[in-house]
């Protein structure tokens, strides 16, 4: 075990928490503003993924250039889901609103089978074999480059929320919902964008991630599971806690697989999670539960 | 134009030709003999169990189309296909949906835990059982213990398809062979294998066979990862600081990806990567989506026999039916399944579990369409001795046979050049 080794880990664990982070935000956002959980974030996501490697095959784009379109079309995909199905559960028990998503999940996972079959698939990039060697240690190019725009969409996403006006009507919605219409609020309105955003976030993750990482319909589920685990991590509703989240078990599975033995990587993330119901139950940096 | 009263009367009148029709149609056909084949056609493993799927239903068709089950007046095989979900308890659970069917004999799964979940249904409702891919030896080896000890009265689980302690014997002799062959002496191998009910046993198999056979090269390090794992470039690094000469990966095909892709970035110097069977290496997805990064990659892995014209003709018609794909351990072994089970269903002249038991035993199949060391025989275990492996590598963006030399299609090339110098 040389101090290099555990080094390099850390530094892939972080990059590659970009993306994490990325997915655990969009996923944040929507439960912050409509208080429903996307069981379909990770299908969602495996969408984008797709829309990048289409993208990359008919067009040749590189998909550190296509996630802007990927993006725009789960952003699409994530208005109809709302308008159409989310919309009618808002006030529904949770479990209903877990079954509905269950049900989108279902038919995403398996309309991906259909469309693109079962092989698993990867994107094409320019820089998808590219490290720079810093003496014993090397930075994955892709992996850099998706994490700078993953933080680069991150704090977009903050400055849209904290600065423009339709960004402070989703805070005031997601604070408070009734108040929000009293005060003139199209709270329909803003739920349709703040659940579109969650899947715009969500779906540049997907498009990001597959020059990264190889997809296929299945790989959904289990994104769905860590998001879902990083916000919690991280305090359910908030951004920063999402995207704080999303670095910290990157960096901690990474790490796990050098100190313990790589099959036990995916026990670190979970313990975390444990320990944060134990000790802090509201992740974090989340609020006081209400 | 049709009103209420002529559709009842048309659709009464069809009705009833439908009901008095059917029956007799029954009565003049020959009867059918329904096999049930479980395998991961969704989920992770979805490319393989489609594979399997195409080779077990082909197979049918041909022997559907050679007339039949003669001793038992033509009757015709119909498959019932089962879907896994790549999950074991979905494997269990379909078993019984085709026993309740109508199947009277079982094959599959792929996946050794998808397997052994469905062996004690192929007991408890005494249905012929023949795994046609699955290499972990407690597979038949529980059973065959059990009925030795009296706990059970008959065995029903067989298996047409090398074990772990198979795969282990052959990499090593091979790897030896292979070595010797080109003069190269690989003195650190690092071990890298998917923890799962495959992985592990393989993995134990192969460890155990270098112990007892010896080879000039160690095993410095052992790497285990998650199944599907979303990351592998932590364990690349771990391998690399090992410092090894070859790496050998047991896989499935996410990780194979991850691991090839890995191994170039961080430009792990080695002689080549030389897997002790496994799967993710040498499927028609994997080589399109990997191109020259899995070109040299060599895996001991059971294939279809390239010297057989009988197999040949088989991959040609798998290409066309397939959109072309290769006709591979996966499809070949489900294919080669089939053949055994009409085989068996020939001599039984039944189908009564207990003559096609008898049957089974009694199997010997000559001109197996697979890489075999002689005809096809089932031993005191259940599995069958003839089972074997040989060493493909992937040249020319095709997985190609290179040893042993009385299989091989090609001459193998070790030591292998460096991924980022492949042009």
């Amino acid at each position: 075990m040389t101090l290099a080794l555990i080094g390099q880990a850390a530094l892939n664990g972080f990059l590659f928490g970009g993306v994490y982070s990325l997915m655990a935000v969009g996923l944040s956002l929507i439960f912050g503003v409509m208080r429903v959980i996307n069981i379909a974030h990770g299908d969602m996501m495996v969408w984008g993924s797709y829309l990048a490697f289409v993208l990359a095959l008919r067009l040749g784009l590189d998909p550190f250039v296509s996630f802007v379109l990927c993006a725009a079309a789960i952003f699409c995909m994530g208005v109809v889901v709302q308008r159409a199905l989310v919309n009618r559960v808002l006030n529904a028990p949770h479990e209903m609103q877990i079954l509905l998503m269950l049900g989108v999940a279902l038919v995403l996972e398996n309309l991906a089978l259909v469309v693109f079959g079962p092989d698993t698939r990867r994107t094409e990039s320019a820089y998808g074999l590219a490290t720079v060697w810093l003496g014993p240690i090397f930075v994955d190019v892709a992996r850099l480059i998706t994490f700078g725009l993953a933080l680069a969409l991150s704090c977009a996403l903050y400055l849209f929320l904290f600065r423009s006006d339709l960004g402070k009507l989703i805070r005031a919605a997601a604070d408070n919902g009734y108040g929000a219409l009293v005060i003139g609020a199209d709270v329909e309105r803003i739920y349709m964008v703040a659940f579109g955003i969650g899947a715009a976030c969500v779906g540049a993750a997907g498009a990001l991630m597959s020059a990264l990482l190889p997809f296929s319909p299945a790989t959904g589920f289990a994104q769905t599971v860590t998001s879902f685990n990083i916000v919690i991590i991280g305090g359910m509703g908030s951004l920063l806690g999402a995207f704080l989240g999303g670095l910290l078990v990157a960096v901690a599975e990474s790490l796990g697989a050098v100190l313990l033995v790589p099959s036990l990587k995916e026990l670190v993330g979970f313990v975390l999670l444990v320990l944060i119901l134990l000790f802090r139950p509201q992740g974090l940096f989340g609020g006081k539960t209400t | 134009m049709v009103n209420r009263r002529t559709f009842l009367k048309t659709t009464g009148v069809a009705a009833g030709t439908a009901a008095l029709g059917f029956p007799a149609i029954l009565r003049a056909q020959p009867k059918e003999i329904k096999i049930g084949a479980v395998h991961p056609v969704t989920g992770p493993l979805a490319e393989i169990g489609q594979a399997c799927r195409l080779g077990a239903q082909m197979a049918v068709d041909a022997v559907n189309a050679a007339g039949g089950i003669k001793s038992m007046g033509g009757a015709k095989l119909t498959l019932l296909p089962g879907d896994s979900e790549t999950k074991p308890d979905v494997a269990r659970a379909v078993a019984e949906r085709l026993i309740n069917e109508g199947a009277v004999m079982l094959t599959g799964a792929f996946h050794s835990g998808h397997t052994m979940a469905m062996v004690p249904v192929a007991q408890q409702r005494r249905v012929p059982f023949l795994v046609d891919i699955s290499a972990a030896d407690v597979i038949t080896l529980n059973v065959a213990q059990s009925v030795k000890e009296g706990k059970q009265k008959t065995q029903y689980v067989y298996r047409n398809f090398p074990t772990t302690t198979v795969f282990g014997r052959k990499a090593i002799q091979f790897m030896n062979e292979i070595f010797r062959a080109t003069g190269t002496s690989p003195k650190r191998a690092v071990l890298m294998y998917t923890n799962d009910p495959f992985g592990k046993p393989q993995s134990e198999g192969f460890i155990k066979a270098h112990k007892e056979q010896g080879a000039p090269f160690e095993i410095v390090e052992v790497i285990p990862f998650p199944e599907v794992p979303t990351d592998l470039s932590t364990e690349v690094s771990k391998a690399k600081a090992a410092k090894p000469d070859i790496i050998c990966p047991i896989t499935r095909p996410a990780s194979a990806t991850l691991l090839l892709r890995e191994l170039a970035k961080q430009r792990v110097e080695i002689l080549g990567v030389i897997s002790p069977g496994a799967p993710g290496l040498y499927e028609k997805g994997q080589i399109d989506a990997l191109g020259k990064l899995i070109e040299y990659t060599m895996d001991n892995v059971p294939w279809v026999n390239p010297v057989s014209p009988k197999a040949r003709k088989i991959a040609e018609e798998y290409a066309k039916r397939s959109g072309g794909k290769i006709f591979d351990t996966n499809s070949g072994y489900s294919y080669e399944a089939i053949l055994i089970m009409a085989d068996v269903l020939e001599r039984a002249r039944s189908t009564d579990p207990d003559a096609l038991v008898e049957a089974i035993r009694a199997t010997n199949m000559t001109d197996p369409i697979m890489v075999a060391a002689g005809p096809v025989r089932f031993n005191e275990v259940g599995d069958t001795t003839s089972a074997s492996t040989a060493m493909v590598q992937i040249l020319g963006q095709r997985p190609v046979v290179v040893h042993p030399k009385e299989s091989a299609e090609a001459k193998l090339v070790f030591p292998v050049p460096k991924f980022w110098e492949r042009g």
